[in-house]
């Protein structure tokens, strides 16, 4: 028998791989190969200043899922934005304070893409270099001071 | 006349199937006592497959009465004549108690009952019914699940202990006695409803014939309360004194939930105790155990004990029974014992031993600043730095590591063989790990900030690796890494 961790998300594979979310695409072959690592890409929406990029989104998961929060960063091509700095790290309090096993996958993606629409600028958090420097490789580690309360 | 008539072919009967056990094998009898309330015990082997007039037949003579006269009575209830012992959830070794009847109108009612009991509504109090494991099918259940489930389950109650035999989540039973006597041979006048009626004291009243004087309360109408309590129900019954502690969280997955983490429909199931009834599996429910335990997120309520929340942060939805943290491996439970104990060291203003390996909780005198861990590794240190003791102002941290000679340790020669890995263990530990300024837990520093956020629950303190005080914007500017 599987821990827990991987028999939720095998679950939440299946439910995304037959209920597709718009713009939000789950690297199958790859997940295939390592349950606890995915990689997601996703589609800046229509009518917003996204409009046309794709990202990827890195996940990964420990046997304390979902308990634990997975970690999560962009990679590849960071978007520009004032939440997310420029080596991938998001400052998003659902990823590491307001995590609860409630949320899943699809619920972080759908609230990362409505972060990347709801902007109307394209640019970097201020603290952007003195972070990147500074920080824990692991974006978990990091005690995020978040940047306003509407994310 | 004919009373005498009966009763002459009462024992004959009862003769006859005491004779019959040699012929039938004892292969599927059901070894049990029954305690007369004139200080007799009597054993028996029953036939799952007799009904209980077959048991008062077998009483009667012992008590001197007519089977008639004999009332049997288990778990707070009178069991009915045509009731099937496979019925009753006896177990092995279980009790019954027989008493005779008090009066002739009490006979009469309850032959009559046998042929009645579609319409035993009124006058519920005195009249025999099914054993209270039956009736109790629905207690975990309300309204509207009651309903549905009443055709699915015809099965027994399903409460779950933790039971101390067996060390291990078994079905429990629940039995009562009388709260005077603690005498099993006690009849309720109503059944519970729920786990109040269950769990708080002095909720439902009956009356007692374990002795043969009635027991007799102060309260008004002078009857005695029933008492409930849980038993194993997987383990041969080990008496009268075999006590689990139920476990009012775990309940049967009739409505087939799936768990909020792993997404399974398993049963039984753990719901906790907030509004939405967010549920787990069980193995989810040690995995959330586990993961808050390592952070030390467990949080210790005046009231409950060290205990957890709903994981989905629901108010008001601490679990308040913390005999389920027992459902963990012994390790991880004598983890959380040893971390609730902690707690409570510090939150009573004590200390932890800063000692490598020990961490032993020190309750401290406030007047004075030399510590020693008595009961732990014997080592004799400051209150306030958590170095060894020393006369004078507190030393700078940079320089202690050099004065280590300074430090009177109380010599312990048991122990001078490993003085050299402990203190080579402990340089070690001034590497990774300071003390929050708040609270004093040990914390190590991960990744290449200076900002540290303490991780014990209720702290949650920030704070400055370098300053080793509340991390401001000047920390940032100043040496947020390096
Ligand atoms: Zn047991
Ligand atoms: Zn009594
Ligand atoms: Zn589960
Ligand atoms: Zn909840
Ligand atoms: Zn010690
Ligand atoms: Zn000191
Ligand atoms: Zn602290
Ligand atoms: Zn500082």
């Amino acid at each position: 028998m599987s821990c827990p961790a991987e028999r939720r998300l095998r679950k939440e594979l299946l439910e995304l791989l037959t209920n597709p979310m718009p713009g939000i695409y789950i690297d199958e072959e790859k997940v295939a190969k390592n349950i606890n690592e995915w990689i997601v890409t996703i589609e800046g929406a229509e009518k917003t200043i996204y409009e046309g990029e794709t990202f990827q989104l890195q996940f990964s998961f420990n046997e304390k899922y979902p308990f634990d929060s997975p970690t999560v960063l962009f990679i590849g091509k960071i978007p520009v934005h004032s939440h997310i700095y420029s080596n991938g790290h998001i400052c998003l309090s659902i990823l590491t304070d307001d995590w609860t096993p409630a949320l899943s996958v699809g619920a972080v993606c759908l609230s990362i893409r409505s972060m990347l629409s709801s902007a109307t600028k394209k640019e970097r958090p201020p603290d952007d270099m003195i972070y990147t420097r500074t920080c824990s490789k692991n974006p978990k580690k990091t005690k995020w001071f978040f940047h306003d309360d509407t994310v | 006349m004919s009373f005498i008539i009966n009763f002459i072919r009462a024992v004959l009967d009862a003769m006859l199937e005491l004779f019959s056990f040699g012929r039938k094998g004892i292969s599927n009898k059901l070894p049990i006592f029954v305690k007369t309330n004139t200080g007799k015990q009597i054993s028996l082997n029953l036939d799952p497959e007799w009904n209980i007039s077959n048991v008062k037949r077998l009483v009667a003579p012992s008590l001197g009465i007519s089977p008639d006269e004999v009332k049997i009575i288990f778990a707070g209830k009178e069991l009915e004549d045509c009731t099937r012992i496979s019925e009753c959830d006896l177990g092995t070794q279980s009790v019954l108690h027989a008493v005779k009847s008090r009066s002739r109108s009490e006979i009469e009612t309850k032959s009559k009952k046998c042929l009645e009991t579609l319409f035993d509504d009124e006058n519920v109090g005195d009249v025999p019914s099914k054993p209270l494991s039956s009736t109790l099918v629905d207690l975990q259940l309300k309204g509207e699940e009651r309903r549905d489930s009443e055709s699915n389950i015809k099965a027994k109650a399903h409460f779950f202990v933790h039971c101390p035999e067996c060390k291990k989540l078994c079905r429990g039973k629940l039995r009562v006695r009388c709260n005077i006597c603690k005498g099993g041979c006690f009849t309720v006048h109503r059944d519970p409803e729920c786990w109040d009626d269950v769990l708080v004291p002095k909720k439902i009243q009956g009356h007692c014939e374990s002795k043969e004087i009635a027991c007799m309360s102060d309260e008004e109408n002078g009857l005695p309360f029933a008492e409930f309590y849980f038993k194993c129900a997987e383990h041969g019954s080990g008496g009268e004194k075999d006590y689990a502690a139920p476990l009012t969280l775990i309940k049967m997955n009739l409505k087939k939930v799936p768990c909020l983490a792993c997404g399974d429909i398993s049963d039984p199931v753990l719901v906790f105790p907030c509004v939405a009834g967010h549920t787990s599996c069980l193995d989810c429910f040690k995995l959330y155990c586990i993961s808050r335990l390592q952070e030390r997120q467990f949080i210790s309520h005046r009231e409950f004990g060290y205990t957890l929340a709903c994981p989905v942060n629901c108010e008001n939805s601490f679990i308040q029974e913390i005999h389920h943290f027992k459902l963990l491996e012994k390790d991880y439970y004598d983890r959380y014992q040893q971390f609730g104990a902690e707690e409570f060291v510090l939150q009573s203003g004590g200390v932890l031993c800063p000692q490598p390996n020990c961490g032993m909780g020190i309750l401290v005198d406030e007047n004075c600043n030399r510590v020693h861990c008595q009961n732990g590794c014997n080592f004799v240190f400051c209150k306030i730095c958590k170095q060894g003791y020393h006369i004078g102002d507190c030393l700078p941290e940079s320089a202690i590591s050099n004065n280590m000679s300074v430090s009177e340790f109380s010599v312990n020669p048991s122990r001078v063989a490993g003085a050299r890995w402990d203190e080579a263990s402990k340089i070690a530990i001034q590497v990774t790990t300071k003390p929050c300024p708040k609270c004093r837990t040990a914390t190590e520093r991960a990744g290449g900030c200076m900002h540290m956020a303490c991780t014990r629950a209720g702290c949650n303190f920030e704070w400055c690796w370098i300053c080793q005080t509340e991390w401001t914007r000047d920390c940032m500017a100043a040496h947020w890494f390096g």
